[in-house]
Order: structure tokens, then sequence, then C-alpha cells
């Protein structure tokens, strides 16, 4: 008996593998209610009798084709990594679309043990599943109903998965029909002929006779005789009949009711009013974000305060050099803290972001978006990427991989960073809150208008100038709505806070200190004004290129560079610029504010919005330039991206600037 | 006539899938099958529709719809 068994989560899209991972393992991963969520395997590890478990999740897929990057990164995993034992996670609720999966999944031959997801929905629609009956069906694989959200049936699950392993698979053979059959089995021969060591001879047998193209490719036969045309229509119509049997064996319908999902669709879904209920959702999250955020920051202000005063006592009273009480107070302490106390607003905006996702209303969002998005030759599935961008730009560029060609992928990634990420809501909030009074967050609103505006023209201009246009038709699953998981909500967030919170304590740290010296020195050494150090002779520079965008004064350009460290940068700056720890409330706000108008009396709610305008556009931050680095597998797409993105900002923000001052 | 001219709440029959050969695949995958039975829930005017297809539902754009042959119930 092994002490370690190697099993892989395996299933459709959206049937909570990744609940069901995160629950044996105690693992924390992100979970959402649409397909597309995991992109990339994740291997976890747990324990069970004695024996350890190393768990793999894997992307969802609805068959084991390599259409798609998800397709390829599951099959590998499956076929190549030393899996033991395969756990099928299948959404009871949709038995037949999921059996297609597990037909194949069996002709593998590795011994496969079924987990049956969401049996409360099955329950709560009036359906009954044969549970003796269908493992029967199956070839005799252990059949375990678990709830992946309610932790039920796990340790059952585990159990079953050690006991199968140590029994080992019986064959399961599906019956094609004999023209079918005598081929797969002339290709088994040929198969194990030539490659005598290789598992799954009956899968391998299949896919030649589907002229898959991997499977082609790494393992040549001459099998032309054999193989005359691709036979994969058929077998996947041979499959389906299979599975159309068993349905009608092991599933009964109790009771013919009609779903909350189709009621909510009929509204959230209308030809008409889909989209404006959408923008309404939309404008509902970020009014809260601003409104009810506001009101929490207020309290973590008067800690901020009350914690640098109580350090620059301590640091005085043992007589600290003074350079470095103003490195610690003004720079570090400003610095970071000043973008802390934005915790509050970026927490609801995530509440509110869970929520979507969970319930599985953003999948019917690329279907509400796919008229718009079609018109600039997107599919309305690139609207998913954009939305996640609101949270966080990163995760939403590694998202785009959902999408079918690498030319929609680029665009997406082009236009994502044209979403505001949370990072740019301090920005936002502080100069809004500066200078639009009580329509600030009308101010800040309007910026997210803004971005998509900019986003879907910019898809729109690109999509002229493209050559060889590809009919980018939406397919996706609409899943059924679900109450969201309050642990999967909890998980989502506490992830999102932690990455902010560590983002403070590291890029923000390390910026609040570069910002703090390049601030108080210059040529001359230590100085008295900032005004004289290295960062005002830097920005001095940069002046007349931003003047005629209105923001042509030294301490913002330094605040324009620093924040493509992190766009919460820009906040920093202007904390340490101006000596103010909490740049959001009252007192901070009038310094800030007294500072901008010292350096230069004219700057007014104008200024401040062409600053906004220019924060949102021009340069990603350093962490996304380097994940569509990644992605793309591009620099000089890249730098082209950069490019665009600045000129864009500078030419939009200069436009604001020039026609405003008319009035 | 073809799926995008299918009808709200009407029952119909695939006959014939016309669209690129990978999207093809990837339809049969998800159980739309030359004979398999499908229901129109939702659509817009011009543009995308929502159809159950074998429990489950799937949004299909314009394209894919006009290129798949169906037959009423």
């Amino acid at each position: 008996m092994k002490d370690h068994i190697r099993v892989a989560c395996v299933g459709n899209p959206n049937c909570g593998k990744t609940t069901l991972f995160n629950a044996l393992t105690g693992s924390r991963l992100k979970v959402a209610n649409w397909p597309g969520v995991t992109v990339e395997k994740v291997e976890g590890k747990t324990e069970y009798e004695g024996v350890e478990i190393q768990l793999v999740d894997t992307p969802g897929i609805y068959s084991l084709t390599c259409y798609t990057i998800e397709e390829k990164v599951t099959r590998n995993c499956v076929l190549e990594d030393d899996i033991d034992v395969i756990i099928n996670i299948v959404d009871a609720s949709s038995l037949e679309r999921n059996l297609y999966l597990t037909l194949q999944l069996l002709e593998l031959g590795k011994p496969v043990v079924l987990a049956l997801n969401m049996m409360d929905i099955v329950k709560e629609r009036g359906m009954e599943i044969d549970l003796h009956r269908l493992p029967e069906m199956l070839g005799h694989i252990p059949v375990v109903p678990v709830s992946a959200a309610r932790r039920e049936g796990l340790g059952i699950l585990l159990h079953a998965v050690i006991h199968h392993y140590e029994e080992g698979m019986e064959e399961y053979l599906l019956d094609y029909p004999p023209q079918i059959e005598d081929k797969i089995e002339k290709l088994q021969v040929m198969f194990r002929a030539q490659y005598p060591t290789h598992a799954a001879q009956r899968w391998h047998a299949i896919k030649l006779l589907e002229m898959d193209e991997e499977v082609t490719k790494d393992h040549p036969i001459q099998v032309t005789d054999i193989v005359d045309r691709s036979y994969e229509k058929e077998i996947i119509q041979c499959k389906y009949a299979h599975i159309e049997t068993i349905v009608a064996e092991t599933l009964f319908y109790k009771k013919g009711r009609r779903g909350g999902t189709d009621r909510a669709d009929a509204l959230l879904t209308h030809p008409v009013w889909g989209i404006p209920i959408f923008l309404l959702i939309m404008a509902l999250v970020f009014f809260l974000t601003f409104t009810v955020g506001d009101a929490l920051k207020g309290i973590l202000e008067m800690g901020l305060e009350a914690l640098s005063e109580a350090v620059r006592g301590i640091l005085q009273a043992v007589h600290t050099a003074s350079w470095l009480q103003s490195l610690v107070v003004d720079g570090i302490l400003m610095g970071v803290g000043g973008i802390l106390t934005f915790l509050p607003n970026i927490c609801i905006l995530f509440l509110a972001l869970a929520i979507l996702e969970d319930s599985g209303y953003m999948a019917r969002v690329a279907y509400v978006m796919d008229s718009v998005m079609g018109k600039v030759g997107l599919s309305g599935k690139a609207f998913l990427p954009m939305i996640l961008g609101f949270g966080c730009t990163v995760p939403a560029i590694m998202a785009t991989r959902a999408l079918e060609t690498e030319s929609d992928r680029r665009k997406t990634m082009l236009i994502t960073p044209f979403m505001s990420c949370s990072a740019r809501l301090p920005v936002y909030v502080l100069f809004s809150g500066m200078f639009f009074g009580k329509y600030s967050a009308l101010a800040a609103l309007s910026m997210y208008v803004v971005g998509m505006v900019i986003a879907i023209l910019s898809a729109l201009v690109i999509n002229r100038f493209q050559k060889g246009k590809a009919n980018n038709s939406l397919l996706i699953e609409l899943p059924e709505y679900k109450r969201p998981n309050p642990r999967t909500i909890r998980i989502y967030v506490w992830n999102k806070l932690k990455d902010y919170l560590t983002k403070a304590g590291t890029t923000i740290f390390l910026a609040s200190i570069v910002i703090w010296f390049v601030l108080n020195f210059g040529p001359a050494g230590l100085v008295e004004r900032p005004a004289d150090s290295f960062g005002a002779i830097l920005g001095r520079w940069l002046e007349p290129v931003l003047a005629p965008a209105g923001l042509g004064m030294w301490q913002i350009a330094v605040a324009l560079i620093s924040g493509i460290s992190a766009k919460e940068v820009v906040v920093t700056s202007f904390s340490v610029l101006f000596g103010v720890g909490d740049a959001g409330n009252g007192a901070g706000l009038t310094a800030v504010m007294e500072g901008l108008r010292a350096a230069n009396p004219d700057f007014g709610p104008l200024n401040a919005y062409c600053l906004m305008l220019f924060c949102l556009l021009y340069v990603p931050c350093a962490a996304t330039l380097a994940t569509v680095k990644k992605e793309s597998g591009s620099l000089v797409f890249t730098l082209k991206m950069m490019a665009f993105e600045l000129i864009l900002a500078w030419c939009a923000a200069v436009l604001v600037f020039q026609i405003g001052s008319l009035f | 006539m073809t799926l995008y001219d299918a009808k709200v709440g009407g029952e119909y029959q695939i006959r014939e899938l016309l669209v690129e050969d990978a999207v093809t695949r990837r339809l049969e995958a998800l159980g739309l099958n030359e004979g398999t039975k499908i229901l129109i829930l939702n659509r817009k005017k011009k543009g995308a529709l929502i159809l159950k297809v074998r429990g489950t539902r799937l949004a299909l754009g314009k394209h894919i719809a006009s290129h798949i042959e169906i037959r009423e119930m």
C-alpha cells in the first residue's frame, strides 16, 4: 500500500471543483459562479486514514479535447502527471451534460471516483437520482454525494478515493457501433506495438480515430488505412446516446417546477432592460464603495493620527536624529498609513464584486453586453475580464485566457487597464473629496464611466484597423443563480485585502522611502525645502510637457512617475510631499489643498479632474505590465501598449483641460 | 430555418451544425448534436440568444446561432 497518492479534481467549469478542493485541503483559492475562474492547476495536500493525499485542482473543462488553454492544462495534468485517482466532480443538477466528461475520463482507464455535487439543487428542483443504478451503469465506480459548500460527504469521498485506488479499476467499455469498435481495436493493437509502456491505450486509440491534433502529433502511427477521416462526430454522438440511456434510467422528475433562475433571467437578461439593469448594479456598487466606505474611513484615520503622534513622541523621547524621525513619520507612516485608510472602500468594493461573481450574474453580463462588444469585434465574454479589472488589473489580464483567440486576448489586454482598478480608487477619493465637495461621489463615479467608454472606443478603433477579422461569437454556459456562499465571499474578500495589505507593506513601503529620499535630498545633500530636492529637479523637466493638461507642477510629475510602481503611490507621494499622514480626512485634505494652492494658485477642480483622468489612463502599474508581458509573451506588445496609453492619457487630459478652460 | 430565426419559448431540434470545425466540436461536446432537442429561453431582437439544452443553459452569439440549422418540433 502506498502511503501517498496523487488525486486530480476534474470536472466541468463551475461544478464546484475549487470549492471542494478548498474544503478538502483548507486552501483559500478564489471561487466564483461563472465559467473560467481557475486558469492554472493548483496543488494542495490533505491526509486521510494515514494516507497522504496530494490534490491537484484543474481548470474546468467540458471535454478532453485540446481546443482551449484550459483543456490543454487539464488534459496534460491527467495524462502526464502521475495521477493515481481522478475525482470527477459532477454538478448533479446538470447530470446529462456533466456525464459526457465522465465517459471520457473512464476511457483513460485510471480509477475515477464520481463526486455528485449540488444535490441540494437537485432536491429543490424536485428531481431524484438513483444512486444505486448510476454506478452500475458507469462500470461500478464509486459515486459519492457531497456538498462542497457545506463540507458534507468529504470523509466518505476520501475513503472512496483510497479504497478505489487499492481495489483498482474495472475495465469500462462503452459500446460503440461495430465498425467503430473494430477500428478502435485495430488502433489499440498498433498503439500497443509501438508504445508498449504507455497507459490509457484505448483512450489513445480513440483519440487517433478522432484525429486529435496533439495525440496524432505526439504519437505518429501509420494509420491512414484505418483512419480515413475523423470519426469524432460519431464518437461524440455515441457517448451522448449512451448518456441519454443512463439519464433515462437514473434521473427522475417528481414535479416539473419552473426554477427561480428562469424567472430571474426573464428580468436580468431582458432584451431591453438587461443593459440598464447592469449599469444600475455597477453604479450601486461604486456608490456604496464611496459613501459607506468613506464613513468607515474616518475611524481608521483617527487611529493613524494617534499612532503617528505616539511614534513621533517616542522617537523624540529617545533623541533620534531629526532626519530619521522625518523618514519614519513623514515618509513611512504617512506613505503607508495614508494608503491603509482606504481599506474600508476597498473592502466594500471587493465584497460587492464577490457577491456578483458568486451569485451567477457574471455570465449573464457576457450575454447582456454581447451586442455592445460585438460592435467592437469582441464577444460578450471579453467583458468579463474587464469587470474583474474594477478589482485589480492583474487577475483580469490572466482571465483573458478564457477567450478563444490570441488576437481577442491581446485586444482585451490592451483595454482592460482602462477599467478603474481598486488602486486608482484612493486617487479618486482624495482628489474628488478635495475639489468637488458634495459632488465628490459623482466626480469619482464619472471616472468609471469614462474608463469604460474609452475602453470600448479604443477597441472600436483597433477593430477598424485590424486585418482578417474572425467571427468571435459568444459561447458561454449560464449557471444557476444561487445564494452567495458566506465562506466563499469571506475567502474572496480576505484574499484581496491580504493582497492590498501586502502591497502596502512591500511596494508602497519601499516607494514611500524612495520618495522621501528623493524629496529630502538634493545635489547639496539634505535639503530644507522639497523644491531644492532631486525630485523637484526631475519634475521640473516634465513641467512643460504636463502644462497643457493643467498639470504643470513638478510635484505632480513626481507623483505620476512614482505611481507607475503602484497607482496608490500617487496618493502616497502627495502625503509625503505635503506632510499629511491621512490625506483623506478634513485636516489632511486642507493641508494637501493648501500645498497645491501654494505651489500653483490656479489649481482648481478642472486641474484635479485632469489629474484623475491622467491617472486613469496613463501607463498601468508595474505588476500589470509584468503580467501583460508574461501573458502576451511579447515585449514589443507591452511597450506598444505603454506608449499607446501614455499618449492617450496626455491627449485626453489636454483636451479636457483646454476645453474646460474656455468656460 | 436557422437557430437565429427561432422564437422565444419555441422547442426545436438541431438538424445540422454549420460553424467552423473547432466551434462545431465544442458545441457537440456541450451536447448540441444532430437531433438534440432545445428550448429557446430568451433572445435579443438582433443578436445573442439563450437556450436550454440537456438541462443546462447556453448563451450563443449571432454568428453561431445563424449557422445552426434547426427544425420545429
